[in-house]
């Protein structure tokens, strides 16, 4: 992820009031989370799992705190367990941002057969567990993306996924 | 040692400002029926309870935030404990109630070779030990309560002979979690968007 995006991500989330940050670090969105650790504006919380992390930040949220989880698809497949129960039982306002491994224009070098899967379960499992998300792959659109995708995760109360691809993460 | 002995002890060193989270074990209809009334958020799935406290309690920095988990469960995710230890949290006590079973379905694994206290000793919460008595489960629950920095006790209790019935529409699923944000709401530390 370029400079440029992370300045806007960390812009929109200080100021849709989100300042509890949480991660397992992955390659794609490290600039991101290590742009937020660095800024004391930010808690910036490192999870030694993903499921953990969910609920952490599901605790987090319901107890009034606003949430980014940063994670990508690997980390959305681990943590499908916590997810369901976090998103369809009990309706924790989580903003996830998700590198979309796997999606066109991912060159990172991993064999295409991962990438092939994420590409493939990516979307679907989104769907099975009942989490709405939208793809971000335009730095035009990704400022209002999080503002909507913010605003949508706590009118709805419900996690909510931004899969950041394209222009936006590569 | 039964457990529900342990938490008549713990529910009588709670005070109402204190947050509860339960595991989905007896430790939810047992919790319930010593402490009714309340923040309590009820019956967490496996692998869930002790992240889901630590969360409330970077939310309730103030306040003292209690665990009530099961060997079962905190084995689940027991890389939980690493994040615990990283966070660091002044204000949380976690319970794992050990009985050593999966409810009727045979013994867990700390029957056998698995300490739960070592190994979160060896996550780096220095405040970790196991508990045999009701003696030592008292002393040390109370202590948990004044200590600064992240307790976790093992309580190794017998298995449960009976069930304790609890109102389902307080302790599981929406319901009950719309019964816990109603208790949130009126906490005078709760401040919804921080």
């Amino acid at each position: 992820m370029d400079q440029h995006s992370v300045e806007v991500i960390v812009e929109t989330l200080k100021e849709q009031g989100i300042d509890l940050a949480v991660t397992l670090p992955e390659e794609p969105t490290y600039s991101l989370t290590e742009a937020m650790r660095e800024d004391p504006f930010f808690q910036a919380v490192t999870v030694a799992g993903e499921g953990n992390g969910l609920a952490f930040c599901a605790g987090a949220a319901l107890g009034g705190r606003r949430v980014v989880f940063v994670t990508g698809i690997a980390g959305l497949l681990v943590g499908s367990w916590a997810l369901s129960q976090m998103g369809m039982v009990y309706g924790a306002p989580i903003l996830i941002l998700a590198s979309y491994r796997g999606d066109f224009g991912d060159h990172s070098g991993i064999p295409g057969s991962q990438l092939l899967m994420f590409k493939q379960v990516a979307e679907p499992l989104l769907g099975a567990l009942r989490v709405p998300y939208r793809v971000v792959n335009q730095k035009a659109t990704l400022k209002r993306m999080i503002q909507e995708g913010s605003f949508a995760c706590q009118d709805y109360s419900h996690p909510i996924v931004l899969l950041l691809s394209g222009e936006v993460l590569w | 040692m039964k457990r529900f002995d342990c938490l008549k002890i713990l529910a009588s060193l709670v005070d109402e400002h204190m947050l509860a989270v339960t595991s989905l074990s007896t430790n939810t209809p047992f919790w319930f029926n010593v402490r009714p009334q309340g923040p309590n958020f009820f019956a967490l799935n496996m692998g869930l309870c002790l992240p889901f406290a630590l969360g409330l309690s970077v939310a309730f920095p103030k306040r003292k935030i209690i665990a009530i988990d099961s060997d079962g469960s905190l084995m689940n995710d027991s890389s939980s404990l690493i994040t615990v230890a990283d966070v660091n949290p002044p204000n949380l006590a976690a319970f794992v109630m050990d009985n050593g079973s999966y409810a009727h379905m045979g013994s867990t694994f700390t029957t056998r070779k698995t300490d739960l206290a070592k190994m979160a000793q060896g996550a780096g919460i220095a405040n970790a030990s196991t508990v045999k008595t009701l003696e030592e489960f008292s002393s040390a629950a109370k202590q948990a309560m004044e200590n600064v920095g992240p307790t976790l006790i093992v309580a190794k209790v017998e298995r449960d002979a009976g069930r304790v019935s609890a109102d389902r529409s307080r302790t599981s699923g929406r319901p009950m979690r719309e019964w816990f944000m109603d208790a949130l709401r009126r906490h005078p530390d709760y401040k919804a968007g921080r």
